[in-house]
């Protein structure tokens, strides 16, 4: 094998040029127009035993196709002596002389723009490529020759965090956070770029950056987060103070000063609910669709909200107010008289079940309906119209009242395995108008794994709500569980998690799409 | 019929597009490297002067074969049968 080549290839080159290749390539490899696609359908097939093979060559010399396996290409080198070939399917020159494949970088430069070029015309939106170290970064790895390597027994990642004084609220979320896949890969692939160039010091991405390299720097020692405790009362102010706080208050505060401090390009991501590129966004933001259906005249109105997380209502549903916090948070329009569904949810699938479920919104809330012209009765169903990268559960424990205060502590199951195909817009949609709805549904989704999630991060509250702790549970190494109490951590199983009491849930998507 | 499906397949993009995800969801679920490490201790076996890439392609294809996960072949399988499905409609 050469990665340079070889004397004929070379000597080919000298006399023809790289023309042949540039033309074959354009037309039979890549495909760079729609004409060149519909030539290369037509005629990709063995010109001595007509079969279309997943091993074609093509001869360099006077473009005869030829097998591989059935050696066809083989026996045309070498009557014809045209001992240079082209793989049709990846674009790799086979030299007979040589007996092997042949490298060539110019060669491999045009192959690389037809490739770019054909992608962009088969709406592949960006192709992966491996990571090659530019030479800067070439020089770095030469100058600092220590490497960590991660096995599957190692404890890098997990650090204990001193309580500060009631700071469990904020421990419990950074733990969750640090632990959240693709937010982790993000800083420590140095990713961030600081948007506070006179002062870093007051930037919270730059806490978060800071954060991942004290967890992930194989110190044992907990570590003291008072520099994030600083940045947070100062950018968030109505968290600050020496009392406990609450751990989901804490989260969407996070991550909205995370999302100011990012300063995303507004208006770029079009799938993005949120309009906004930044990692928050990229990662936490999801589309909740509302369907308002007027009663008098069915007329169907749709909005569309981002949210960063859903809090899921307890109890019975006497009094429902499902709603989710966010970027332009939007309280829900009325209370749901829902006299006939007195059930409690005892599972996250009951409470997900109950917060896509229409519900009629009574004659004290009536809307304006665009349709009739007036205010009428109508009903009223959430969906999910975009899943985000992490779904955050958030389970409402804490009643708040102007008579009482109180948590309610029932059992909640929630699987470590989640699909939300159930509850999105194309499925649920449907159901109230037809019922075709469930033969719909599969056929439109393109891929069957889509909607799947694995649970990674769970936070409880223990005690009351006048005296309360918390903790996190995380996961590390794809199946190892950790419990995670201030400056303690200790192993768990997927048993201890599953049969706790459950405040926020974190669930990352299995399988994630590119844009 | 195999050959009109082939041809269908190019001619749309469809085919790149299976690939790419192919290439995408191998790389995902870790098989592109653990081709790659068994290649590099082949090659480091038998010194890189004396392997072709005929040598590791008969080498590697039954181990890569049986290691693609099935949740990637149903997905590719489902895939085509809804481009197929797509096609004999119009
Ligand atoms: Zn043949
Ligand atoms: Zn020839
Ligand atoms: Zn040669
Ligand atoms: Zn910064
Ligand atoms: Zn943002
Ligand atoms: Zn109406």
């Amino acid at each position: 094998m050469s990665v340079h080549g070889c004397a004929h290839l070379a000597s080919f080159k000298s006399a023809k040029g790289t023309q042949s290749y540039r033309v074959l390539h354009a037309y039979f490899i890549a495909g760079i127009t729609e004409e060149a696609r519909k030539k290369k359908a037509q005629t990709c097939f063995c010109h001595t035993c007509c079969r279309h093979t997943s091993r074609l060559h093509a001869c360099l010399y006077c473009v005869y196709f030829g097998c591989y396996d059935g050696k066809h290409i083989r026996e045309h080198a070498l009557s014809k002596k045209h001992n240079l070939a082209v793989d049709i399917s990846y674009g790799t020159v086979f030299c007979f002389s040589c007996g092997d494949y042949v490298y060539d970088k110019e060669l491999e430069a045009i192959a690389k723009r037809h490739r770019r070029k054909a992608a962009k015309l088969n709406g592949i939106k960006e192709q992966y490529y491996e990571w090659e170290p530019t030479n800067f970064e070439l020089d770095l790895l030469r100058r600092n020759p220590r490497r960590k390597r991660i096995s599957d027994n190692s404890y890098i990642g997990l650090r204990g965090l001193i309580n500060l004084g009631n700071t469990c609220f904020m421990n419990c979320i950074v733990q969750a956070l640090m632990h959240t896949p693709l937010l982790r890969d993000y800083f420590l692939a140095d990713r961030n770029v600081c948007h506070f160039q006179d002062d870093p010091s007051m930037c919270l991405v730059c806490e978060m950056s800071q954060l991942f390299q004290e967890f992930y720097s194989g110190k044992s020692t907990p570590h003291i987060p008072f520099r994030l405790l600083h940045l947070v009362w100062t950018h968030a102010r109505h968290l600050a103070g020496y009392e406990q706080q609450d751990a989901h208050e804490f989260f969407i505060a996070t991550l909205d000063v995370l999302h100011r401090h990012c300063k995303g390009t507004n208006g770029l991501s079009s799938s993005n609910p949120h309009h906004c590129n930044c990692i928050v966004d990229q990662i936490f933001t999801g589309g909740l669709q509302s369907d308002v259906v007027c009663q008098a005249c069915r007329g169907v109105s749709t909005t569309i909200d981002p949210f960063w997380d859903i809090s899921l209502d307890l109890g019975p549903s006497l009094h429902l107010q499902s709603s989710t916090s966010g970027p332009n948070s939007t309280e829900s329009m009325g209370n749901d008289i829902g006299l006939n569904e007195d059930m409690e949810p005892t599972s996250l699938l009951d409470c997900l079940e109950r917060f896509t479920r229409p519900e009629h919104l009574g004659s004290s809330a009536k809307i304006k309906c665009n349709g009739c012209q007036s205010y009428q009765e109508s009903t009223k169903q959430l969906t999910m119209k975009k899943l985000p990268v992490v779904a955050s559960f958030h389970l409402k424990r804490f009643e708040h009242s102007t008579r009482f205060h109180k948590k309610i502590s029932t059992f909640i199951s929630f699987p470590q395995y989640l699909d939300m195909t159930p509850f999105m817009s194309s499925r649920r949609g449907k159901s109230s108008n037809s019922s075709r709805a469930s033969d719909n549904g599969y056929t439109n989704s393109v891929s069957i794994a889509d909607n799947k999630y694995c649970l990674f991060a769970v936070v409880n509250h223990i005690g009351t709500i006048e005296t309360g702790h918390y903790t996190a549970y995380i996961r590390q190494h794809r199946d190892q569980w950790f419990k995670c109490d201030d400056h303690l951590i200790t192993r768990a199983t997927v048993q201890d998690v599953l049969d706790s009491e459950g405040y926020l849930l974190f669930y990352h998507k299995q399988i994630l799409e590119y844009e | 019929m195999k050959t009109a499906v082939n041809q269908k397949l190019i001619e749309t993009g469809e085919r790149e597009r299976l690939r790419e995800l192919l290439r995408t969801r191998l790389i995902e679920c870790g098989w592109k490297d653990q081709m790659k490490a068994y290649c590099k201790d082949i090659v480091k076996e038998k010194g890189v002067e004396n392997v072709t890439v005929d040598d590791l392609v008969a080498e590697i294809t039954p181990k890569g074969r049986a290691l693609v996960p099935d949740a990637v072949k149903r997905e590719l399988l489902q895939r085509i049968r809804t481009f197929l499905a797509q096609q004999t409609k119009i």
